[in-house]
């Protein structure tokens, strides 16, 4: 088992347990970016390739036939592009919730999940 | 809200304009290198919100006005949908290559690739510097 | 009939949404009223409901209507329309302008009018996306589109109430699409390709139960039923919905409960049922849907709320629809895709007259409330015909869909007995509902209230007619799911439709 996957597991352990048990709003969302991470980090290694180049072409391979040497070297690029794109849905998340966290702290002046009478339940 | 010291205010002004430079480096050679309309979009925004962070919000040295933010993210949406539906238009099915193909590994080449990155760039900026201009707005607002 | 592709249902929304704020800003410098908005967005929504409408006989004839980005599948992403699409794709584009001209007048008082309208837009781009889409990455992005908009939506009117609901669902919401982006990944490496109709050629050597089942193919159809349940709210997961129905506008409400919690209802179907093979989890779902209409039935018991009790009913009627999927048997797929449409049109009204006696007494609470059918008799009898309905009384729609369930889960005496209790406690309850609201005597803060206005009643009284029509005529709702049935139990169509290439 690589020592990606591996670690990739550990962020989301850990990412789980922060949003699920701990007592304060911003560490929720903190463990909801770490999980999130830990899930990029599994799908990015899963598109890894041994001995493989970025996925970028390089100024001295444009001048042979492109297409055959470099799709059989590169890394996939898939798997690049669907963590891009759940990044950016990641930092609207973040974003909201933390703008909601602020408001519930001007409010109740605490964080603490606990203490908010809906979180409560 | 409070800024920051003497020292991070000098170079937060001086750092600036590089800051921005290179966003806008890193969104037009999108299809060359990595990065691209989102990141280029996120450096710029980052930019500002450091002027922000160090000088604080009513003291910067920038001027911003919140209108024309809300009106360049609403044309950076627009222009992206159109560019779709005149692909459609086009015949080439939505967001076919309408601008050139250029030869591999120019800077105008790439078909629609350039100006959606543009688009894309334009309107990432203006969304992040509205959610933290709202972000320090309420702060503030919320201390007085 | 011109040849309109399916992707115009998704951009026209999606244009829609940006050019709202610029009409807001247009229609204030000139001075226009302030509606123009509400109005843009519902002729939007019209047009949408009316270009999917288009797509119905070219479905009907047993075609299916295939629409690429680019190159071709399975390397490219497309958009697929078949039975069950169409169907879903009706359901919501019809409730959403239903809704869209019940909130003109609901929302006329509120600031953010262009704010509100851009987020209608969204969600209903959203779930369009959801449903034509034939790409499973594809699919959880039009999927947090829909939810994002979701979040601010219920956190809209920026009362404490609001904000805590919308924090709550946003979390457990947050969790739920975070376990369906570990299943898309897992998908990724064990079958390397993202394509509906791909996956299902690749799993179907798997799911026909040749071999011992190795450890992942359990993995991942649990991830995604886990990831779903939180979006259609079945009981493990079910906590957000109590507080955020309530806590979103009204028409929000009817929005939520009818349309957004059959989009995790359709994503189980699509991606579990279809492409997982539903065979061996079955069983499994079938006890979470019975769970879930007993918990949410017995939940709704003591609440003072009117729309927490509405949301609890909503839990329950969920429920069912997840047994009839569960019992995997062609009647009960058809009794579950019928009960589907069939809360989407009850919750919606149900929604719709609570939201209609919250604009005109300003209360939600049950003990406040009383005595309100002389001055708004309308309301009253479009909110009895709701609680029939919901209850599966003989003539009103649901009787149909719930009998088909019923049959289906006849071979488990335990969870008939357990749904036709359900049922008659149903029916308690909403008439309890009733007594409180509208008969009895009225209290002192309430005679001046008058009968909602002519605009709120015309979406609710369409909504009460097509109660009855379905209810009256079940042979014509079967037919209507017919299609979609067809679809669902017979995947090999979608397969070389897709990669065949008719």
């Amino acid at each position: 088992m690589s020592l990606n996957y591996v670690v990739a597991m550990l962020l989301i352990a850990l990412g789980l347990y922060c949003l699920l048990l701990k007592r304060n709003l911003i560490k929720m969302v903190i463990g909801l970016g770490v999980m999130t991470d830990g899930i990029h980090l599994f799908l990015i290694s899963m598109g890894y390739r041994e001995g493989g180049i970025a996925a970028i072409v390089p100024a001295g391979m444009l001048q042979d036939n492109v297409a055959a040497g470099f799709a059989s070297a590169a890394v996939d690029p898939i798997p690049q592009a669907l963590v891009l794109t759940s990044i950016v849905i990641n930092i609207c998340i973040v974003a909201l919730a933390l703008s909601m966290a602020i408001w519930i702290y001007r409010h109740y002046g605490t964080l603490d999940p606990s203490e908010i009478r809906r979180l409560r339940e | 809200m409070a800024g920051m010291t003497t020292i991070v205010r000098t170079i937060s002004r001086l750092l600036f304009p590089f800051m921005l430079l290179f966003g806008v480096y890193v969104l037009i050679h999108g299809h060359l290198t990595p990065g691209g309309g989102f990141q280029g979009g996120v450096i710029i925004a980052a930019s500002f919100v450091m002027i922000w962070l160090a000088y604080g919000l009513e003291q910067s040295p920038i001027g911003f006005k919140l209108f024309r933010t809300e009106v360049l993210e609403a044309i950076g949406g627009l222009v992206i949908v159109a560019v779709g539906v005149v692909g459609i238009v086009a015949g080439v099915g939505v967001l076919g290559h309408v601008l050139p193909l250029g030869t591999l590994g120019n800077l105008f080449s790439g078909g629609n690739l350039p100006l959606l990155n543009i688009c894309v760039g334009i309107e990432v900026a203006a969304s992040l510097i509205l959610v933290f201009y709202a972000m320090l707005r309420k702060i503030a607002w919320d201390e007085k | 009939m011109i040849e309109i592709p399916p992707i115009m249902a998704i951009i026209l929304p999606l244009f829609g949404a940006f050019l709202t704020p610029i009409v807001a800003f247009v229609s204030w410098r000139f001075g226009v009223r302030r509606q123009v908005c509400g109005w843009f967005a519902v002729a939007i929504i019209v047009a949408t409901f009316a270009i999917v409408a288009s797509m119905i006989p070219a479905v009907l004839g047993e075609k299916i209507l295939v629409y690429e980005f680019g190159r071709s599948p399975p390397l490219g992403i497309n958009l697929v329309v078949d039975g069950l699409s169409l169907f879903m794709a009706l359901m919501i584009a019809g409730i959403g302008s239903l809704v869209a001209i019940y909130s003109i007048t609901h929302m006329q008082h509120h600031t953010r009018l262009d704010l509100y309208y851009t987020l209608l837009l969204l969600i209903i781009t959203g779930m369009m996306g959801v449903v034509v889409t034939g790409d499973i990455f594809n699919l959880y992005v039009f999927l947090e589109i829909t939810c994002i908009s979701a979040y601010v939506l219920v956190a809209f009117e920026r009362r404490w109430e609001s904000i805590e609901a919308g924090i709550k669902y946003m979390i457990i919401g947050s969790l739920g699409t975070s376990f369906i982006l570990l299943g898309i990944t897992l998908t990724y490496g064990t079958a390397g390709s993202l394509n509906i109709a791909d996956l299902m050629g690749k799993f179907a050597a798997v799911t026909s139960g040749a071999e011992p089942v190795p450890l992942v193919m359990v993995l991942i159809p649990a991830l995604f039923v886990a990831g779903f349940c939180v979006k259609a709210a079945i009981v493990p997961f079910h906590a957000w919905l109590a507080d955020a129905h309530p806590a979103a506008p009204s028409p929000i409400s009817a929005l939520l409960s009818g349309v957004v919690v059959s989009i995790g209802m359709y994503g189980i179907l699509r991606v579990v049922y279809m492409m997982l093979g539903a065979l061996t989890i079955g069983p499994i779902l079938a006890v979470l849907g019975l769970v879930s209409v007993l918990v949410g039935v017995l939940m709704a018991f003591g609440q003072h709320d009117f729309k927490r009790m509405l949301a609890y009913h909503t839990i329950s009627q969920q429920g069912y629809v997840l047994l009839g999927v569960g019992m995997g048997t062609a009647i009960g797929i058809q009794g579950a895709l019928f009960h589907m449409l069939n809360i989407s049109i009850i919750q919606a009204l149900n929604f719709m007259c609570a939201g209609a006696v919250l604009y005109r007494a300003k209360t939600r609470n049950f003990d406040e409330l009383g005595g309100l059918r002389k001055s708004m008799p309308v309301t009253a009898i479009l909110f009895l015909v709701g609680a029939f309905s919901i209850s599966g009384t003989p003539l009103f729609n649901a009787y149909a869909s719930k009998s088909a369930i019923y049959a289906a889960s006849a071979s488990q005496p335990l969870y008939l007995a357990i749904a036709i209790l359900a049922d008659v406690l149903t029916m308690i309850f909403f008439l309890r509902a009733f007594r409180l609201v509208f008969l009895g005597t009225r209290p002192r803060h309430l005679l001046s209230v008058k009968e909602a206005p002519m605009r709120m009643l015309f979406p609710m009284c369409i909504l009460a007619v097509l109660c009855i029509v379905l209810g009256v005529l079940p042979r014509l709702g079967f037919n209507i799911v017919g299609t979609a049935q067809e679809a669902v139990t017979n995947p090999s169509n979608y397969v070389g439709r897709v990669l065949g290439g008719v």
